[in-house]
């Protein structure tokens, strides 16, 4: 009996000597991966339990064995060359870094398989320790995900394909219901009583809603299954065009807009003009009892420029900010802000398809602040 | 017949929707109804009329028309050295650029997109007929 019971920190070290070696010996047995000594002129010198089962030789048959016996064929002709490469620069490292490596068994099946080298010496003899784990389960699980993230994408493209094509084909039927109905009214309005003027006035707004709705919709699955048309964007020239579009909603919410001077960006010009009218559309049509007012600020921000739309208008509470960019998201009732719920999430859809950010604050006026990054 | 009574113009409409048709019909007549619209459901239709000898002071051409669609008829048309100076107008539902540009290079002679409502149809059949039948100077033929 040892007098003195031993303490964590010795560890095994009370132990015999013989006994420590069962031990290590039992440990490099039970271990979960493959463990293959070999000496520097890659003879096997040992190989544990798993070694036999991952490759199917008894450990007689693979001792004083070249290393390649393990090494599918086509791969056996370089090796030499490598081991003697690591033995002119031993540490421990995984073997093969960024290539796929694959054991053969003995019935010349493959598997693939993760190596890590290890350099031993012992008595002035080099030795290299291969720990093998085999990996076919984890390069199956790999490759189910990635043929269903193939499969997500593919299916998403459908879905913008579906989109664009059934918003596009709408448009047609569209044209005939709000053709006729202006038919009806142009020609036929004095035959029409109050009541069926009535019933034409709300007629003519919910195709106008929809013709919004579907234009959104064309919009934004455009701006997702085509990639951006990239080209120089005077974004001051963009900025006067949305002046033009917006000029009665302006004139009607006695809405200023002011801005900085806009760079120039390498983006798509109907897409940055898709946004930047969105904004100040929103800015303007968001608004209080108070005339709106809408400044729009950019300063370079590292690689990005940043811009900022900012309005004093009814704002967006916290809980909400990030919501506003999903799509159909709205949180106003069609009476005081009638809209798609689309304008935000094609927004940010486009910044995002320029590799750039946008996010939703309170602005210093109490209104809104949008902010979002284009990358310069 | 009183000479006051033939038509002072024809326009060929290729369109196969009823619903345009209607709308065309009704804009015209009332701008000017002594124009003649003579109507073709496709390319092939119209290729035939033309080809028969109908010629008219103007086409107006729907792009997407069943068996020969719109560019199909328009390359053809402006192919042939008879047909060619007939100017032909496309009269479509798309805003798409590649459209345009497609259209302008099978040398059409303008290209003009669906009006949403009915005053649209107005001002464009009261803008055709005053620009091609009475601005602009075009090679004479005779009926």
């Amino acid at each position: 009996m040892d007098p003195t019971p031993p303490t964590a920190r010795e560890g095994l070290r009370h132990r015999p000597r013989q006994w420590q070696a069962d031990m290590f010996r039992t440990v490099v047995e039970v271990s979960p991966n493959a463990m293959v000594m070999a000496d520097a002129q890659g003879r096997i010198e040992f190989a544990n339990a798993r070694t036999e089962q991952m490759f199917g030789y008894g450990r007689e048959e693979l001792v004083g064995e070249p290393v390649e016996i393990l090494v599918p064929e086509r791969f056996r002709a370089a090796h030499p060359r490598y081991l003697r490469g690591y033995f002119e620069a031993p540490e421990q490292r995984a073997m093969g870094a960024g290539r796929d490596l694959y054991g053969r068994r003995r019935d010349g099946t493959e598997f693939p398989v993760e190596i890590g080298l290890n350099p031993l010496e012992n008595g002035g003899e080099r030795f290299v320790l291969s720990v093998i784990i085999d990996i076919t389960a984890r390069k199956e699980i790999e490759s189910r995900l990635q043929a269903s993230a193939a499969e997500l994408a593919r299916s998403n493209a459908d879905l913008e394909q579906f989109a664009y094509a059934a918003s596009h084909d709408l448009k047609e039927p569209l044209r005939m219901i709000t053709g006729y109905l202006d038919m009806l009214t142009v020609e036929h309005g004095e035959a029409l009583g109050p009541q069926a003027h009535d019933c034409v006035r709300h007629a003519v707004e919910g195709a106008a809603r929809m013709r919004a709705l579907i234009e959104g919709l064309l919009a934004y699955s455009r701006a997702g299954t085509r990639a951006p048309e990239l080209g120089l964007v005077e974004l001051e020239l963009v900025l006067a065009e949305v002046r033009d579009n917006l000029a009665s909603a302006l004139a009607e919410s006695e809405g200023e807009l002011d801005a900085d001077e806009l760079p120039v960006v390498r983006a798509d010009r109907t897409q940055m003009l898709q946004l930047f009218q969105n904004l100040v559309s929103n800015a303007l049509k968001f608004r209080t009892a108070q005339p709106a007012r809408v400044r729009i600020r950019a300063s370079a921000d590292g690689p990005f420029w940043r811009f900022e739309v900012a309005d004093n208008g009814i704002g967006i509470e916290e809980p909400f900010r990030e919501r506003v960019f999903g799509m159909f998201q709205r949180l106003h009732g069609g009476n005081r802000y009638p809209g798609s719920g689309i304008g935000l999430a094609l927004c940010r859809r486009i910044v995002e398809r320029h590799g750039g950010k946008i996010h939703a604050e309170s602005s210093p006026e109490g209104g809104t602040r949008i902010v979002f990054l284009l990358p310069r | 017949m009183p000479p006051s009574s033939a038509p002072s113009h024809s326009i060929l409409i290729v369109e196969d929707n009823p619903g345009d048709i209607g709308l065309l019909r009704a804009a015209f007549q009332k701008i000017d109804p002594t124009i003649e619209l003579v109507f073709a459901g496709d390319g092939i239709e119209a290729l035939a009329l033309l080809r028969r000898d109908h010629r008219p002071d103007l086409v107006l051409l729907d792009l997407n028309l069943p068996r020969m669609d719109g560019r199909e008829l328009l390359a053809l048309i402006k192919k042939d050295p008879l047909l060619r100076p007939i100017p032909v107008l496309v009269l479509t539902s798309s805003a798409a650029e590649s459209d345009v540009r497609n259209v302008y290079d099978l040398q059409a002679n303008g290209y003009l997109v669906k009006p949403d409502e009915y005053s649209g149809y107005l001002e464009l059949a009261r803008q055709t007929r005053q620009y091609w039948f009475s601005t602009i100077r075009l090679p004479t033929h005779s009926h």
